[in-house]
């Protein structure tokens, strides 16, 4: 039973603005920038470098994909301004109501990542609390997921990856690699104390995080603070 | 709202104690808990009828608190739920130690004049400074001292022990009382706490984990007032005394079911889970598993590692075995070639199987020959291999032959009993009669009185092995990361 005073209301953090969150908290993050027209989008992705992955920003749009606004591993700047124009429409016709501020640009992360997700929500009775899991079907279907109140040690960082199911998946399995568990351990420690610092997080999630043998990398991230009006 | 240690002293250990409104409809419930109580028992009750009955009991009746000549540490209210603030107002007056308001009918109804009511009884204890338990509970049991929440439990020495209860649950602390005892789990005090409106499962936390009688604390838990401060206290306590816990309402279903229960809000079983284990707890998912684990660690051997050495008296339950164990994320290795080459010695292959599980009951005459028995216990005792010792007794097969031979049935005890004080390694007996539970059922609490450590299945016994090593696992990491504390 989450009681908000009249006074308080919440507010969508967008892709660019919680990566800026996150980057400044110490977690690795792909460097996303916001376009608002098709030659502005095309003139970052030559600057961040193709492949680049474009997706709608708008404060309306939970579900990116679903509303025809995500367009991966686009080659070359022309490229990127043929899908910008294309998600613009895409996007209004299926949601004429939405605000667009335009599209996020980013570099595509390299393949062969483990996808994880975490998050930070408040808990009506323990407050902050964190979770982490296993992206993709494992964390829809099977739920393999744990959490631990915030803040966290570095005991129950480690344990939140040891107890879950799919653990083999990061520590390798059949002559593929394991990931960085350290560098996971080290990322659940930092968005931990972002959520210690920022009591006005009321969700927090990244979604996914890639892991790889030598690093880790938030690909896509949102949040919702809580805000006085 | 914060109590002194003092308070709850007053309140666990009683000199005199009052019920207030016990009547006939309830069977006497209260006054019959209480007819062993060690201390002076009054009854407060103003119906003709009633004192009538009460006085035909042996108990002194007074109209009011009020009347009672002497101070009174605690009370126990059943009045109907709109005298209750009247009734905590002499309470208040008399300066008693601690009330238990059985009475129920407010916030859990979720009608408007429980809730008000129950607002009103907060605030009166508040400004008095008043502990009270509940409403709507069984308040406080130290059988030690004959100061039951139900009648017909054991009481005095044959009841007490070492495990402090706190239940959300009226019905879950008095099976537990009821249970404990025969079942090889002592209670130094158990309190059900209710809608816990004035003080939380915090505050018994923290009093069981001050209080010297208690070595284990367990817990039944449906949702705490204040997370935080729940986390905090519960964090303090398990690096000096183990917590069990066992949580209500972990499905969906469950969870409606609580608020209409105790009131309390509910969290999702995974945050509840993560947090546990955070704080170095131990979670169980039923009563008989709460009370494996207490009995568990009761007999204070502690294991170092997983590693299993079984014993079983025939194919089929050490094969059996082997899976219970292995599913509880246990090992069951083989033992090493110094303990083969001893075992060597006597060991009969034929009929047998000397790996690990040691399929032993032609070797060790199911049980009956108590030198090769004693021999092989030794073994697998002084195996570097292994950290925990498991021995299925086979009674389905071997009860007739113990009422039988009651001889051979003691000196098999005495060994059983005998290594169960020599072990340093946590050492189980599974012993189950499915055809004859009664009978299975005295072996054990025999087996249980001469300290040894009994189980009803090897599922059982593997589980609750399992949440004990991984307790002393995580204490002795823990304290190894703070040398300090």
């Amino acid at each position: 039973m989450l009681c908000y005073h009249a006074a308080v209301t919440t507010r969508a953090l967008n892709e660019i603005e919680t990566k800026a969150l996150l980057a400044a908290a110490g977690v690795a993050v792909t460097p996303t920038e916001l376009a608002r027209t098709a030659a502005a989008a095309a003139a970052l992705a030559e600057r961040l470098a193709c492949p680049v992955a474009l997706k709608i920003v708008s404060a309306d749009i939970v579900h990116k994909s679903d509303a025809g606004g995500v367009r991966l591993g686009l080659a070359s700047p022309a490229d990127v301004a043929v899908a910008f124009d294309e998600m613009m429409h895409a996007v209004r016709a299926r949601q004429p109501a939405a605000h667009l501020d335009g599209a996020s640009v980013q570099p595509m992360a390299p393949p062969g990542g483990v996808e994880v997700i975490v998050g930070v929500s408040v808990d009506a009775q323990f407050g902050h609390v964190i979770m982490c899991g296993l992206g993709g079907v494992l964390v829809e279907v099977l739920q393999d997921v744990a959490f631990r109140l915030i803040p966290l040690q570095l005991r129950d960082a480690r344990e939140m990856l040891t107890e879950l199911h799919g653990f083999p998946l990061l520590r390798g399995v059949r002559g593929r690699p394991g990931v960085n568990l350290r560098a996971l351990e080290e990322l659940l420690l930092r968005v931990s104390k972002l959520a210690a610092q920022r009591p006005d997080i009321q969700e927090l999630d990244l979604n996914p995080v890639l892991a790889y043998p030598d690093r880790v990398l938030a690909v896509d991230a949102r949040a919702l603070i809580e805000v006085q009006r | 709202m914060s109590f002194s240690h003092a308070q709850f002293e007053r309140a666990f250990h009683p000199r005199v104690i009052a019920v207030v409104g016990d009547k006939q409809m309830n069977g006497f419930l209260w006054l019959r808990a209480l007819q062993h109580f060690s201390g002076k028992l009054y009854s407060v009750q103003i119906d003709p009828n009633e004192i009538a009955a009460i006085e035909a009991m042996g108990v002194t009746n007074v109209h009011s608190l009020l009347d009672i000549p002497e101070a009174v540490d605690y009370v126990v209210v059943a009045v109907p739920r709109n005298v209750t603030p009247r009734v905590l107002a002499d309470c208040v007056r008399k300066q008693v130690g601690a009330v238990t308001l059985f009475t129920a009918g407010f916030s859990e109804t979720g009608d408007p004049e429980g809730v008000r009511l129950e607002t009103e009884i907060a605030a009166l204890a508040r400004d008095a400074n008043l502990l009270v338990i509940g409403p709507n509970c069984m308040g406080i049991a130290n059988l030690r001292l004959g100061m039951c929440n139900f009648p017909n439990q054991l009481v005095g020495e044959a009841a007490a022990g070492c495990v402090g209860f706190i239940g959300q649950s009226g019905t879950h602390t008095i099976t537990f009382c009821l249970r404990g005892p025969v079942e090889g789990v002592g209670i130094s005090k158990a309190v059900s706490c209710g809608n816990a409106v004035v003080a939380d499962v915090s505050d018994y936390l923290e009093y069981l984990r001050d209080d010297p009688d208690t070595t284990v604390i367990a817990a039944y838990i449906e949702g705490v007032r204040n997370g935080r401060r729940f986390f905090d206290v519960l964090r303090h306590t398990t690096p000096i005394k183990p917590v069990i816990l066992w949580k209500g309402g972990v499905s969906e279903a469950g969870q409606r079911a609580i608020f209409s229960h105790t009131a309390a809000l509910a969290t999702p079983v995974a945050v509840w889970r993560g947090m546990v284990r955070q704080a170095g707890a131990i979670a169980v998912e039923s009563q008989d598993e709460l009370l494996d684990v207490a009995r568990t660690l009761l007999a204070g051997k502690v294991a170092t590692g997983s590693r299993a050495g079984l014993i079983a008296m025939t194919g089929g339950p050490s094969v059996v075995m082997t899976d219970a164990f292995t599913q509880a994320g246990m090992d069951v290795p083989p033992l090493t070639d110094a303990s083969y080459d001893k075992l060597g010695e006597f060991f009969q292959v034929v009929g047998g199987s000397l790996r690990n599980p040691l399929d032993a009951g032609s070797t060790i005459g199911m049980g009956f020959r108590s030198d090769n028995l004693e021999r092989l216990l030794q073994i697998v005792l002084a195996d570097c291999s292994i950290d925990v010792i498991a021995m299925d007794l086979g009674a389905a097969l071997s009860i007739d032959r113990y009422l039988e031979y009651p001889t051979l049935a003691t000196a098999l005890a005495d060994i059983l009993a005998a290594f169960a004080q020599y072990t340093t390694k946590p050492f189980a007996v599974i012993v189950d009669a499915p055809h004859r539970p009664a009978d299975a059922a005295r072996l054990r609490a025999d087996l249980l009185r001469r300290g040894v450590l009994t189980f009803v299945s090897p599922q059982r016994a593997a589980r609750a092995l399992r949440q004990c090593i991984e307790y002393w696992g995580t204490r002795r990491s823990a304290e190894e990361e703070e040398p300090s504390s």
